[in-house]
């Protein structure tokens, strides 16, 4: 159990969740075909609200995160309504400049504290260790050690928030927003044909694309004890989008299989690490040259099902 | 103080527009926003300063050697990142998505050959004559800087509205398809252009890396989100609109700095997009319809 459990490995698997609701922000947004290069930017202004909330005004946790998911959904809808009216790359461009002039205010102001960042935020991990000591489990449940259980308990509230945020996807696929979304997607001009007010749902994809990053920004700087504005530069869009490129955007699981996997590889291969990034890159390329719809995609699905359902009967 | 302003932006808004007439050229011809053209004017910048360094050559040369460099790199990034996309029906996002890739790879690549740091010109490079006009002070490096990205535009306007080759271009522009029923070899044309928007970029890289006497391989990403807010902001594919667009917001870089909020200046160029995608969506000079307009 301990081989299983040992910190490295919970570290992993908790970033390997928080960037797969990263992964699921990136996806709302390309459900309606629209390209947000802003999630960072996002994922900054609910990092930052958060941790001020928590550190400067003592708010708790769980009141801090959700606040911050907001404040990024409401800038996104000011900054969406001009962009969107647009077609295409006007709103890859605008949420990419977007995100470039976040990274300048927060360099820039008092309470963000400029290039140093915030640090001593209080990590999820920590707080819930406390909570489990003021229960009475000072030295963790069944013989797991305290930072054990706190680690597992974090793990399991990130695993919580995404499966809820899977099962809200699905659901809201076989919804009229959903089918709406779909629409747009096909086709722009066919779905405005048909009645669909393309701006309100590119404008309500976007909002919840940022709704999602903000609440994963809130979360990393819970889990990470510091953030910095270089934690949500240019690079961590394209890593953001790198997940989607990769696994697919088709589903709600490809971006997450694609974070899955863009998470664990660094990690196997630490020798290549520094090239990290070049990989992404020419993956990037490869993967629009000879797979754009990514690993997963609505056919692969189809013809995996047909292959088992078939091995089942025989 | 003000006319001295007024030029210094000027000096660095050239430097923009010919950033931005790369972007506008790809886009106009491929219809397409070729993220990676930061990162080719950064390996254009630090061609030129190897030239420069190493093989001590004038800095002429070196620009000459800097645009040659980076029109391979563009045929290089067309046959591989942009052609396999053409040949089969992609999303409009393909494209960009693609060049992102392009623009991870090559950064990271000149952090690899070049290292993080910054480099300067040998001090020699070019002489720091200083020319007093009135109150103003122009320096030399200005008025190379001035004289190469005018003339360079004028050169690629009279070039595109009177030259056959110009003209296959701005067909090109029109209609791929059209193109190449007229008997236009239009995979030739988009090479073509791609080369001189690259090229153009490359001497851009020179020029600026000149100005600011640092090179450095994140310059590609800055400059390069600077190149795609004039972009916007002249009217996409508009040659016109990046001219203009390019000096305005070297102008209003440099009043932002002159006037308080230096620190802010990097947040000018998007603060201006947002503008004026409220204001007037199509961008400055651009029209209405899609494709109307081009050049």
């Amino acid at each position: 159990m301990d081989v299983i459990l040992n910190q490295y490995y919970l570290q992993i698997a908790i970033f390997v969740l928080l960037n797969a609701i990263l992964g699921v922000s990136i996806y709302l947004t390309l459900a309606t075909g629209q390209l947000s290069l802003g999630n960072a930017g996002f994922m900054s202004i609910g990092a930052y609200t958060c941790a001020i909330l928590t550190v400067k005004a003592g708010l708790p946790i769980y009141l801090g995160i959700p606040i911050g998911g907001i404040a990024a959904s409401f800038i996104s809808i000011i900054i969406g309504f001009p962009a969107l009216r647009l077609t295409g790359i006007y709103l890859a461009i605008a949420t990419l400049g977007f995100g470039e002039v976040v990274r300048v205010i927060v360099l820039n102001l008092k309470v963000t504290n400029g290039a140093l960042g915030i640090s001593g935020i209080p990590t999820l991990g920590a707080k819930i260790g406390k909570a489990l000591s003021a229960l009475g489990f000072p030295h963790g449940v069944g013989g797991l050690t305290a930072q054990q259980t706190s680690n597992l308990m974090v793990l399991v509230v990130l695993l919580l928030c995404l499966s809820f945020l899977i099962f809200f996807c699905t659901r809201l696929n076989r919804s009229r927003v959903g089918r709406a979304f779909a629409a747009i997607k096909a086709d722009e001009s066919a779905a405005e044909a048909m009645g669909i007010n393309t701006t309100y749902y590119k404008l309500l994809a976007f909002a919840l694309g940022a709704l999602i990053a903000g609440i994963a920004g809130g979360l990393s700087a819970h889990l990470t004890f510091f953030i910095g504005p270089k934690d949500f530069a240019y690079n961590r869009t394209v890593e953001i989008l790198t997940f989607a490129v990769l696994g697919g955007s088709d589903l709600i699981i490809g971006p997450i299989v694609g974070a899955l996997l863009l998470t664990l590889l660094p990690e196997l291969l630490r020798s290549a690490s520094e090239y990290r990034l070049m990989i992404y890159g020419a993956l990037m390329v490869a993967m629009m040259a000879f797979r754009p719809q990514g690993l997963i995609s609505e056919e692969t699905v189809r013809f995996w099902k047909r292959k088992l359902g078939r091995g089942m009967k025989q | 103080m003000f006319w001295q302003q007024l030029v210094n932006g000027l000096t660095l808004g050239s430097t923009y527009s010919l950033v931005a007439l790369g972007y506008t050229l790809i886009m106009g011809v491929l219809n397409i926003i070729n993220m990676a053209h930061g990162e080719i004017f950064m390996f254009g910048a630090f061609v030129g300063l190897l030239l420069v360094t190493y093989l001590k050559v004038n800095i002429f040369v070196a620009m000459a050697g800097a645009m040659v460099a980076c029109a391979l790199l563009g045929i290089l990034m067309e046959m591989l990142a942009l052609r396999p996309l053409r040949r089969r029906a992609v999303s409009d996002l393909a494209p960009l998505i693609s060049t992102i890739g392009v623009s991870i790879f090559l950064e990271n690549l000149a952090l690899k050959i070049f290292g993080p740091q910054s480099q300067t010109f040998p001090s020699g490079a070019l002489s720091g004559v200083q020319i007093q006009l009135g109150s103003i002070q122009i320096s030399l490096v200005q008025i190379i800087i001035l004289g190469i990205s005018f003339g360079l535009m004028f050169v690629l306007r009279f070039w595109l509205s009177k030259t056959r080759v110009g003209k296959a271009i701005r067909t090109t522009a029109e209609s791929i398809d059209t193109a190449n029923l007229l008997g236009i070899n239009t995979n030739k044309i988009i090479l073509l252009t791609v080369a001189l928007a690259s090229g153009l970029g490359g001497i851009a890289g020179v020029l600026v890396g000149l100005s600011i006497n640092a090179v450095e391989p994140t310059m590609g990403l800055s400059m390069g989100l600077k190149g795609l807010a004039v972009l916007i902001f002249g009217g996409m594919g508009n040659i016109t609109g990046a001219m203009v667009g390019g000096l305005i917001l070297g102008i209003a870089e440099v009043f932002t700095v002159a006037y308080g909020a230096s620190s802010y200046r990097d947040a000018v160029a998007f603060g201006m997009i947002i503008l004026i995608l409220f204001i007037r969506p199509q961008g400055l000079f651009g029209s209405s319809t899609r494709k109307g307009g081009r050049f």
